[in-house]
């Protein structure tokens, strides 16, 4: 062999030996991802993925009411996430922490860009820039139980559609026995109440807060006054169980699943678990109703973002590019019962003829999220002004007290 | 002196200068002077907080410390089998008061709670209650569940400052004709000053640093009627990412904290 080919022969061995560990590293890469817990339909996809081979990822279930402070703690510590499916009325405030990875040329690049849901999207946006994408997808609906309807004299078919004829059926129902009751609401959660009680405001044209959001109008719109009166009225006259007033979210779905509750309000996530843990009943479903008519719901659910401290971040973007396909979200997200975050697969060949799933779909169309950086602070927080105005206007009947609270607490938080 | 420094010296001093920052749990942070200190006169919550603190500890302190007294009175002597009682009364302290409290959740459930189903069995109640739905019950309930926790500690400090006192002391107090109170009141009492120091001043201490119990059997409810002053701190820092507000909160009640114990002190202190 001749010195040329010997040095040849080294180079080549050499870009051998060179390649291996790369392709060894790339095989190796772990990401972490964190998601709250709100089902097993995360965990269905992280498997999947998974099984691809290639880049694997390592999911943290959080529980709900933890994750931001969780989140927080980890980030200032800086042991945060590679990938992070974040309640999308959160994003606006990691991002604007500088903790997302700024994906707007990814998104941009997308065939499909322009078909994402506009309102988890437009979360997922801070000051013109993208740092999330669509995830979990939940508009809030209610579900009521056919069976029941048909107990009480009602047509099981023809559901409400004005706040009178939602508290008519309520009332039809809870005369059935002293065992079952018309309504369900959980009086000790912030964010349920949120995702289920706000939209019954905006389908009456009221809102809490300015159209542009920068301040609150629980004391000058008229519909916060009337909607608090229409719960208020329903728990006077015991259409909703007492102890709904203590639920912090822990019966939220299972309350209805007894099987003695004629309404509640929920999202996609409650089709399955009712579908699968409670056979027997027969379910139907129809959005929230305003005052007189017209509809609203919460767009509500999360969108998936990269962590700026992230080592692969091209990894992770090809996480998030997969899950977006269409072929994931037709075999899972759609044959699964789950909303899709594409608009126009909402309609699909699975959900056809299926009105939970249809229903859930539709609601996004009349779906609504409020866009602040201190939301956590005004709706979700268990002991913030939300909850506290809800409880001491529903169950105590201090409507005037708790409007005045609800103001001032409002205006206080969003002083900064 | 090591470890005072680096886990109370360190950490107390970052306490303070974070108080002087606008600290956001994320982000950027920026010096802000006093503003956080002038801003406590306003918070609502935090005045409600203290209040709610104090009343608690008012309320909690006296049920653990007769009733730690009153156990260890009746455990004190080394008689056969004793050891079993004071291992079954001190058994609650061993466990975690997050562990404990979640126990306290479960026992307090209106559909599998025990305490309705024994008060229903014994036809006490018609119908199951739901004891966190009201503020007085729901402190009511917490109080319980602080005692059954704690007092074991309290009366495992009162035992050793009882067994301290020689027994001849109570047998010429005998022979004198003393009945009980007199020789509580004129032995067991003036002997035992610092031992109670030490179990009020710990039982205080504990009372006013109270969380795990409200954050997981009443999550602050209902109606926000059981924040106390070091759920308010959490909130402030974790939920709502003010560590800077969070850090001032705190240093004020490390303050409310020693003037409380010194008063203690100074009340409880052996005179000669």
């Amino acid at each position: 062999m001749t010195p040329r080919r010997i040095v040849f022969a080294v180079l080549i061995m050499a870009l051998f030996i060179g390649a291996l560990p790369l392709s060894a590293q790339d095989e190796d890469v772990t990401m972490t991802m964190w998601v709250r817990n709100i089902g097993t339909q995360v965990q269905e996809l992280i498997d999947a993925w998974n099984a691809r081979g290639g880049s694997q990822i390592e999911l943290t279930v959080i529980p709900p009411n933890e994750f931001v402070t969780k989140m927080g703690a980890a980030i200032a510590a800086g042991e945060s996430p590679d990938i992070a499916s974040i309640d999308l009325i959160y994003a606006p405030a990691f991002a604007a922490a500088g903790q997302l990875l700024d994906i707007t040329d990814w998104v941009d690049a997308l065939s499909y860009a322009d078909d994402l849901l506009p309102a988890h999207s437009e979360l997922g946006t801070y000051q013109g820039r993208k740092y999330a994408v669509p995830f979990l997808i939940e508009g809030s609906f209610i579900i009521y139980n056919k069976g029941l309807f048909e107990a009480a004299g009602l047509d099981p078919e023809v559901p409400p559609s004005t706040w009178d004829e939602l508290l008519e059926a309520a009332r039809a129902i809870s005369a059935i026995d002293d065992e079952t009751y018309g309504y369900y609401f959980a009086g000790a959660c912030a964010g349920c109440n949120a995702f289920t009680y706000l939209p019954f405001i905006w389908a009456s044209g009221g809102d809490v807060l300015s159209d542009d959001y920068s301040e609150a109008t629980i004391a000058t719109d008229p519909i916060v006054r009337e909607a608090l009166e229409f719960y208020r009225l329903m728990w006077e006259e015991g259409l909703i169980p007492e102890g709904a007033s203590i639920d912090d979210g822990s019966s939220f779905v299972s309350a209805f699943g007894t099987g003695t509750i004629g309404m509640a309000g929920t999202g996609a996530f409650g089709i399955n678990t009712y579908r699968n843990d409670h056979p027997e009943l027969n379910l139907g479903a129809f959005h929230i109703p305003g005052k007189d008519g017209g509809a609203a719901s919460f767009g509500g659910g999360d969108v998936i973002a990269i962590g700026s401290g992230t080592q692969h971040p091209e990894e992770a973007w090809e996480f998030l590019e997969w899950m977006m396909s269409e072929e994931t979200q037709l075999e899972l997200y759609a044959a699964r019962n789950r909303t899709t975050v594409r608009v126009s697969m909402l309609e699909n060949e699975y959900s056809a003829g299926d009105d939970l799933v249809l229903t859930a779909a539709s609601a996004l169309a009349v779906g609504h999220s409020p866009y602040s950086l201190v939301y956590n602070d005004l709706f979700n927080d268990p002991n913030g002004p939300w909850l506290e105005m809800i409880q001491i206007a529903i169950l105590d009947g201090d409507i005037d007290g708790a409007l005045q609270l609800g103001q001032d607490r409002f205006t206080q938080i969003m002083s900064g | 002196m090591l470890f005072v420094t680096v886990f109370f010296i360190i950490p107390l001093a970052m306490t303070l200068f974070m108080s002087f920052h606008d600290w956001p749990l994320i982000g950027e942070q920026s010096w802000i002077g006093t503003t956080n200190y002038t801003e406590l006169a306003k918070d609502r919550q935090y005045l409600k907080s203290l209040d709610f603190t104090f009343r608690y500890t008012l309320l909690v302190t006296p049920p653990i410390f007769i009733l730690g007294f009153i156990l260890a009175s009746l455990v004190r002597h080394n008689i056969r089998f004793i050891g079993i009682f004071r291992t079954i009364f001190f058994l609650p302290v061993v466990i975690g008061l997050g562990v404990s409290s979640l126990l306290w959740v479960w026992m307090l459930d209106q559909r599998v709670g025990i305490f309705n189903k024994i008060l229903l069995d014994l036809h006490l109640i018609e119908k199951p209650q739901l004891f966190l739905a009201k503020p007085t019950t729901a402190m009511n309930v917490i109080i319980l569940s602080v005692v059954w926790k704690t007092v074991g500690f309290t009366m495992i400090l009162l035992l050793a400052g009882l067994q301290s006192i020689p027994d001849e002391l109570y047998e010429s107090a005998d022979v004198d004709g003393a009945g009980y109170f007199r020789k509580l009141l004129y032995i067991t009492l003036p002997l035992m000053r610092r031992t109670i120091a030490l179990a009020l001043i710990l039982s205080v201490i504990g009372s006013v640093l109270a969380f795990d119990q409200f954050y997981i059997i009443t999550r602050g409810g209902p109606r926000n009627s059981t924040i106390s002053i070091v759920y308010w701190i959490f909130n402030n820092s974790f939920t709502y990412w003010k560590m800077g507000y969070g850090s001032a909160i705190s240093i004020v009640l490390l303050g409310i904290l020693v003037t409380l114990s010194s008063i203690q002190y100074y009340v409880l202190r052996e005179r000669y």
